[in-house]
């Protein structure tokens, strides 16, 4: 081994590691909301009394899970160029579509998991349909499967970095800009997988904000999905 | 339209086989890899738990992207070896899968009761024998639907070896379209294979899971 480590053009170059960062936070903030929402509702309709809702919920999380990531950034980014979506739009659209499917999947799970008789006591009340998931399935549900969607969260974070091939500026992208200028490859890569692994740990803890899952979450903080 | 596809039809069948190449051998390398993994953190061997879990910590909290561009470009400039794209995808594969997968059969072996293993112990097996015997096989059947989550996981992700230069079925296709430029036809033909490849090897995963499910 006679590879002689010189770090400073890593510091040198923090403006772009930095710049880099705040675009992964972007790219992942924005896909995180996306997917959740995605998640809620194909998940919900993945628990719907019509066999025909049940059967597009499946067939969505079914088409966009089978297909690898890098390949929906690419058919947004070029096969729908007549679009004229720009490289971010494509990451986030691409992103949100791959990730909601495994966040629907997690939740049909979860509210398989809430009893059948919670949502038939609540429709016993007088609540309708809508306020039943709203006010008595989902919460539970979403208590239950907080470690699930900790893991989801810090995957997408992870997977944020093939935008890096469509051309958006995040942290790979920037790590292998830098590389091109200082060849110092080994340093670059080391740093920013340890940026990654100190956002996907902070991340990871953002499902605490769930009202009542902390208890649970201790248990299981990297149980997979 | 399709024409596109026939014309180039060897070269993204040749592609399709690299991508299934690349995945049997990160799949079982790497299942073995996280099986021994997984056991030492079950066992909790004094400086090898430590290692393992400094191992999985990281792999877990990097993308797979920059764990290719480590194996392909940073790791040989630091031990100063020559690679290949096919090597280092496959090198990066079995790193990256084999962390996740050292979870799965950790928590696998951890699941078995408590009360076999001293059981196993009081016939008279070896603490190995146990583990070998009645902790392992157990440990597997429970574990199998999360196994083969991961290699269907895995299998979406030998796409991303396209970006280190392998022609794998995604890089082969990109190639295609960079000369014919028929890009809806081309990435929508890629994405069908994927679909058929992955949902088939699910199915085959709960059909296994079905057959050899442990009945309490």
């Amino acid at each position: 081994m006679n590879y002689h480590f010189d770090w400073t053009p890593i510091w040198a170059a923090r403006g772009l590691i930095v710049e880099g960062l705040l675009m992964t936070i972007a790219v992942s903030a924005v896909s995180l909301a996306f997917s959740t929402v995605i998640g809620l509702v194909v998940g919900g309709a993945a628990t719907a009394g019509s066999r025909a809702v049940r059967g597009l919920a499946l067939l969505f999380t079914e088409m966009m899970r089978n297909i690898p990531l890098l390949i929906h950034m690419y058919i947004w980014y070029m096969a729908l160029a007549f679009l004229r979506l720009p490289a971010f739009s494509c990451a986030v659209l691409g992103l949100s579509l791959y990730s909601g499917a495994y966040v629907a999947e997690v939740v049909r799970a979860g509210i398989g998991a809430v009893g059948r008789g919670q949502m038939q006591s609540a429709l016993a009340t007088g609540l309708t349909r809508f306020q039943a998931m709203r006010y008595i399935v989902y919460p539970q549900a979403l208590r239950m499967i907080a470690p699930s969607l900790a893991s989801l969260f810090s995957q997408l974070i992870k997977d944020s970095s093939l935008a890096s091939v469509i051309a958006v500026g995040e942290l790979t992208y920037q790590a292998g800009a830098i590389d091109g200028q200082t060849f110092r490859t080994f340093e670059v890569y080391i740093t920013i997988s340890l940026i990654y692994l100190v956002l996907v740990t902070a991340a990871s803890q953002l499902v605490l904000l769930i009202p009542g899952s902390r208890s649970d979450l201790a248990a299981g903080r990297f149980a997979d999905a | 339209m399709p024409d596109v596809i026939v014309k180039n039809l060897p070269f993204l069948l040749h592609g399709l086989t690299l991508t299934l190449d690349l995945s049997v051998w990160s799949i079982m390398l790497g299942t073995l890899l996280g099986l021994v993994v997984g056991t030492v953190r079950f066992v909790r061997l004094p400086l090898l738990n430590t290692l393992a879990l400094v191992y999985v910590e990281f792999i877990r909290g990097t993308p797979l992207l920059v764990v290719l561009f480590i194996t392909y470009f940073a790791l040989p400039a630091l031990l100063g070896y020559r690679t290949t794209g096919y090597r280092a995808a496959i090198f990066g594969f079995v790193l990256f899968i084999g962390a996740y997968l050292a979870e799965d059969f950790r928590s696998g072996l951890r699941a078995v009761r408590p009360t076999l293993i001293q059981a196993g112990l009081a016939t008279g097996l070896t603490r190995w024998q146990v583990l070998r015997l009645i902790i392992l096989p157990q440990a597997i059947r429970r574990v199998l639907p999360s196994l083969f989550n991961q290699y269907v996981r895995l299998i979406k992700f030998t796409s991303v070896a396209s970006v280190i230069g392998v022609t794998e079925l995604t890089g082969a296709g990109l190639l295609v379209n960079a000369r014919e430029f028929h890009p809806v036809t081309i990435l929508a033909a890629i994405a069908i294979v994927y679909l058929v490849v992955c949902s088939a090897l699910s199915l085959a995963g709960r059909a296994l899971y079905a057959h050899f499910a442990v009945r309490t």
